[in-house]
């Protein structure tokens, strides 16, 4: 490929690079992300991909591309050994492994180290100590991080003889509790617990998930704290023990704890409450001996006090809303970490600043899942795709017009970033994005993310981690409706603007192309003055 | 003359709740809402309605376009067989595509509303297909480990 030879050639010429060439070991928007780090440090990459995956964008950006197997993730991008082999196979130096998949897995890790290769992120050892979310709400509770109540040993639901003691347990933490998965989350394997007699059907249940998600059905108690903020500290450690806080953020709008808005920094923080939250995150991190980059999730209760609730030993979905404030690039800072320099004069500066950092950014999560049913997945075809752009405007993304979002994986397909100086003002530009943002074909969450940049409360400041579980579905079917009264008018209009449809006039030439007359086309009519211009 | 037509959702994205209405085209510059519209290609519904892809504000609906008279007829035409199937056996079918990871009932079990029928598992997530009301299972459609599509036949509960 001339592309990536005239990229070796230029970075041989002018300087380093961490590694001469990068296997990534995921897909998707994650999988683009990482090859336009490397693309613009000069490392080759290849990419892996399943059969659903073939045409995907990773494959056409990457410099070589190794097939992995079928759709199912087990047999493809969890396939450590064939992924390890297919870096050692291309000649990669290193591997990244992006977010989910193998993301934290040690065991993958340690493949990646025993081949002799480097694993971007922390060591296997480190991400078994933290992966365990058991071991690792033990190991900061040591060094005085404040930890959220609940078991400091996984529950052994393989022998239900150990139920009663399980209860007593229950009731030492209190309900409602969450059932945790042990080995992981994302909310993969968690489940809320109102009372005592609902406590085995969810042990079940979350362990059923929790192994399906992760190989391992282990699973833990954990006091749910109500109502919070969910607050997270992206954190960045090199190879001579220093860790940096590079900012927080606020990821409170979930729904069942799959984030759906994130914004950095967290509104209504202090600057004396930003340096208590970084020091804490700093600190668990120590403890761990954290290296490369990392997040530390707490809960901000009503009381402001923050909560450790675990450590996420990879680059996050919502790095990117970090980078925007803190004018860093996390990945490529993740790949001189990996390759053994020191944190960057570049990062140095931007901890300095997380206290106050003066920027506000929000990143909406834009997923195949239909918003007015419970954000059931909804994978299918994209037949049109517009993403918003502009001033403060980024979009990472890997899909586009035609693309098929397959039903194995995550259905998360764009996320839409904005950054602007105050939170108002990202508020307004993120509005704007949303109103350029057009998809056909598939529901996707865009209602969701139209309706809540526009929400009095939400404008006012961070929601509650509650907040759209318990307001979002009266408010969804409220708004569909809506949306299908003006969609009812719409349809028939634009089939009476089509010729040949029984009792109805042939309409003109511009309605039937607005209405779709080629069996391809999409038309998109603007806003109020469209319907008003509907044939008659 | 009045040119009316009625308009439904088609099954692929109809909810609960969802009512067929008469639009009357003469009438279709009232609304005057300031919303985001797409609309898609126009298909022939083998019913002789036409079927198209609108979506208004994000949210997408496939929607059936019948001449309001050619639907009356035809409801009326059809109206004898939907009168028996009112409570008659109830078909459910799958919401989400994915895989069934587990199936809680056999044909001959008695069913409350709300009971735990089978559990799909779709990008990663489990979801619990729920009996829409009381009855006895006839008929399990599909195995635990299966594939399905929307729109597949899960249980019959009569």
């Amino acid at each position: 490929m001339t592309g990536a030879l005239s990229v070796s050639l230029r970075k041989d010429g002018g300087g380093e690079r961490p590694f001469r060439r990068l296997l990534i070991a995921n897909r998707g928007e994650i999988a683009v992300r990482i090859i336009r780090a490397c693309r613009e440090l000069g490392v080759e990459t290849v990419a892996v991909f399943s059969d659903p995956d073939a045409d995907g964008l990773p494959v056409r950006l990457a410099d070589r591309a190794v097939r992995l197997g079928p759709g199912p993730a087990d047999d493809s991008y969890l396939r450590g050994e064939a992924i390890v082999n297919a870096a050692i196979a291309t000649g990669a130096d290193a591997i990244h492994p992006g977010y989910g998949f193998l993301a934290e897995r040690a065991s993958f890790a340690r493949l990646v180290e025993d081949a002799g290769l480097t694993f971007v992120g922390p060591s296997s050892e480190v991400i078994a100590a933290l992966g365990d979310k058991v071991a690792a709400r033990r190991t900061v509770a040591a060094v005085g991080v404040p930890v959220v109540t609940g078991t400091l040993e996984p529950a052994a639901i393989e022998h239900p003889d150990d139920l009663p003691a399980l209860l007593v347990e229950a009731d030492r933490i209190g309900f409602p509790l969450l059932v945790k998965a042990a080995a992981g989350g994302g909310g993969r394997g968690m489940r809320r617990v109102a009372d005592r007699d609902a406590l085995p059907a969810a042990l079940v249940a979350g362990s059923a998930e929790a192994r399906s998600a992760f190989g391992d059905g282990a699973v833990y108690l954990e006091r749910e704290i109500r109502p919070a903020r969910h607050i997270e500290v992206q954190l960045l450690g090199d190879a001579h023990g220093t860790v940096l806080a590079l900012g927080e953020r606020d990821c409170s709008l979930q729904r069942r704890h799959q984030k759906l808005v994130e914004e950095a920094p967290a509104a209504g923080l202090s600057s004396d409450e930003r340096g208590v939250l970084h020091d804490l995150a700093v600190r668990a991190a120590q403890a761990a001996e954290l290296q490369n980059a990392a997040t530390a999730e707490f809960l901000f209760d009503a009381d402001r006090r923050f909560w450790f609730l675990e450590v996420n030993t990879r680059l996050q979905v919502e790095h990117g809303v970090t980078e925007l404030v803190a004018d860093v690039d996390i990945v490529r800072e993740q790949l001189w970490l990996a390759a053994g320099r020191p944190l960057s004069e570049r990062v140095v500066a931007a901890a300095g600043r997380a206290g106050n950092p003066g920027r506000h950014a929000i990143e909406v999560r834009i997923s195949a899942e239909d918003p007015g049913r419970e954000f059931a997945p909804a994978p299918g075809r994209i037949d049109r795709w517009a993403m918003p752009s502009g001033p403060g405007v980024r979009v990472d993304t890997a899909v586009g017009s035609g693309h098929r979002v397959p039903p194995d994986y995550d259905p998360l397909i764009a996320k839409v970033m904005i950054v602007d100086d105050s939170r108002g003002e990202a508020l307004d530009r993120l509005a704007r994005a949303l109103d350029e943002t057009v998809i056909g074909g598939i529901q996707t969450t865009l209602p969701f993310h139209r309706f809540v940049v526009n929400d009095p409360g939400f404008r006012a400041g961070p929601l509650p981690i509650d907040w759209v579980d318990a307001h979002w579905d009266s408010i969804a079917v409220e708004r569909r409706a809506a949306a299908l009264e003006v969609a009812g008018r719409v349809a028939a209009a634009a089939i009476d603007a089509r010729p040949g449809v029984a009792g109805a006039d042939a309409g003109s030439p511009a309605a039937a192309r607005r209405a779709g007359g080629d069996a391809s086309a999409w038309a998109r009519a603007g806003r109020s003055a469209a319907i008003e211009r509907w044939p008659r | 003359m009045s040119r009316r037509v009625r308009v439904q959702p088609s099954a692929a994205t109809a909810r609960p709740g969802d009512s067929a209405r008469i639009v009357d085209l003469d009438d279709v510059d009232s609304a005057t809402q300031r919303v985001d519209i797409l609309v898609g290609a126009i298909r022939d519904d083998p019913d002789g309605a036409r079927l198209v892809e609108v979506v208004v504000d994000g949210w997408r609906f496939e929607l059936e376009v019948e001449d309001a008279a050619r639907a009356e007829l035809r409801r009326r035409a059809t109206r004898a067989p939907d009168a028996a199937t009112a409570s008659g056996p109830t078909e459910i079918r799958a919401i989400i595509p994915g895989r069934v990871a587990a199936v809680h009932v056999a044909a001959g079990d008695t069913v409350e509303a709300g009971r735990s029928l089978l559990v799909v598992e779709a990008m990663k997530m489990q979801n619990e297909i729920r009996a829409p009301r009381p009855g006895t299972v006839k008929r399990v459609a599909v195995a635990a480990g299966e594939t399905i599509d929307l729109g597949d036949l899960l249980v019959v509960v009569t």
